[in-house]
């Protein structure tokens, strides 16, 4: 199997076919990470392929020592928050429901269903109540499924802070998730 | 240490328990704790819970039709991205000659002070070269913007 840095060094001496093993490798996470800032379809993936383009443009400036998909992660990051920032700016937030993550359900019976699906809309809303920065290392965590080293390195903290800055994180999703249950 | 100090400490290490990011004598230590302090166990039950779910819950695939292009789209931007260099710079290089052309007797005239004829021709230069990036511009946001029909 090829590795990353291997594909990014044949990128580097002109051949472009190989960027598509990094492409190949990293589009689902990159369109779902796209998608956690956009809640639709065809925005995410606009927006990741465009990071792969950027990603692609920057190559030169990659360091080898680090992991492609933190650094990619950044590039990703930064257009989806002017593209969110943006669409804000103009109001023309077009999210789908459909669009977001729901507890896996599979052999359960539909009274099950119905309840698990009942307990993902209310997690998720929650995850949405909280404050960005919160909001951000779970996704990191649990959606991007990134270990505490990537994490660091996204978001440019020790690696000691993301055990506490998911503590208190969490503390706050669990609190958000009771004030929901209670609101019902 | 006290034991309220000790029980903070423990609970921002519960992180690295759930998320099976530490290991060995640290693991055990916490472990022995929670066995022996009831309002971090039920701390650690309810971040295991919220752990177990928030892991469960998954996008929906995305349809393989969806997939297919996906890295077509990325190599024609990379593509593009060169091709939309070379326009730049070509319309850039055609625009000067014209308007070199337009204004030689300007240029070539002895009588017109030099700081003059250098003011006019990064004036003209400038005019050029925002020309070409206000139509780049335009045509890439008219490319991705699918609001453009819409009468506002």
């Amino acid at each position: 199997m090829i590795t990353d840095n291997e594909a990014i060094s044949a990128c580097r001496a002109g051949d472009k076919e190989m960027y598509r093993v990094l492409v190949e490798r990293y589009k689902t996470r990159a369109y779902y990470a796209a998608l956690m800032y956009t809640h639709n379809r065809d925005d995410a993936l606009d927006l990741s392929q465009e990071a792969f383009y950027r990603a692609y443009k920057a190559l030169a400036s990659f360091d080898n020592s680090k992991k492609f998909y933190t650094w990619f992660y950044k590039i990703l990051k930064n257009i989806c928050i002017n593209f969110v920032t943006r669409k804000r700016t103009h109001n023309q937030v077009s999210a789908d429901d459909e669009n977001r993550p729901e507890l896996v359900s599979s052999g359960l019976n539909p009274e099950e269903i119905l309840e698990r699906s009942e307990r993902s809309d209310l997690l998720w809303k929650a995850i949405h109540q909280l404050k960005e920065k919160d909001r951000e290392i779970i996704l990191l965590k649990e959606f991007q499924e990134m270990s505490y080293q990537e994490i660091a390195d996204v978001l440019n903290i020790p690696q000691g802070s993301v055990m506490s800055r998911l503590y208190y994180a969490r503390q706050r999703l669990l609190k958000e998730v009771e004030y929901l249950n209670d609101e019902r | 240490m006290n034991a309220k100090l000790a029980c903070k400490d423990v609970r921002i290490k519960l992180m690295g328990l759930i998320d099976n990011e530490i290991s060995g004598e640290e693991k055990e230590d916490l472990l022995k704790h929670i066995e022996g302090c009831p309002s971090c166990k039920k701390i650690y039950n309810e971040f295991r819970t919220l752990k177990k779910e928030t892991k469960e819950m998954k996008f929906k695939k995305l349809p393989e039709i969806y997939w297919d292009d996906y890295w077509t789209h990325v190599y024609n931007r990379m593509e593009r991205g060169i091709g939309w260099i070379l326009l730049s710079i070509g319309i850039i290089v055609l625009f000067s000659y014209g308007g070199y052309e337009i204004l030689r007797d300007f240029f070539l005239d002895p009588q017109k002070p030099f700081l003059l004829k250098i003011g006019t021709g990064t004036l003209t230069a400038g005019m050029i070269v925002l020309f070409v990036s206000v139509l780049r511009e335009k045509l890439l946001i008219r490319k991705i913007d699918k609001y453009r029909s819409v009468e506002r």
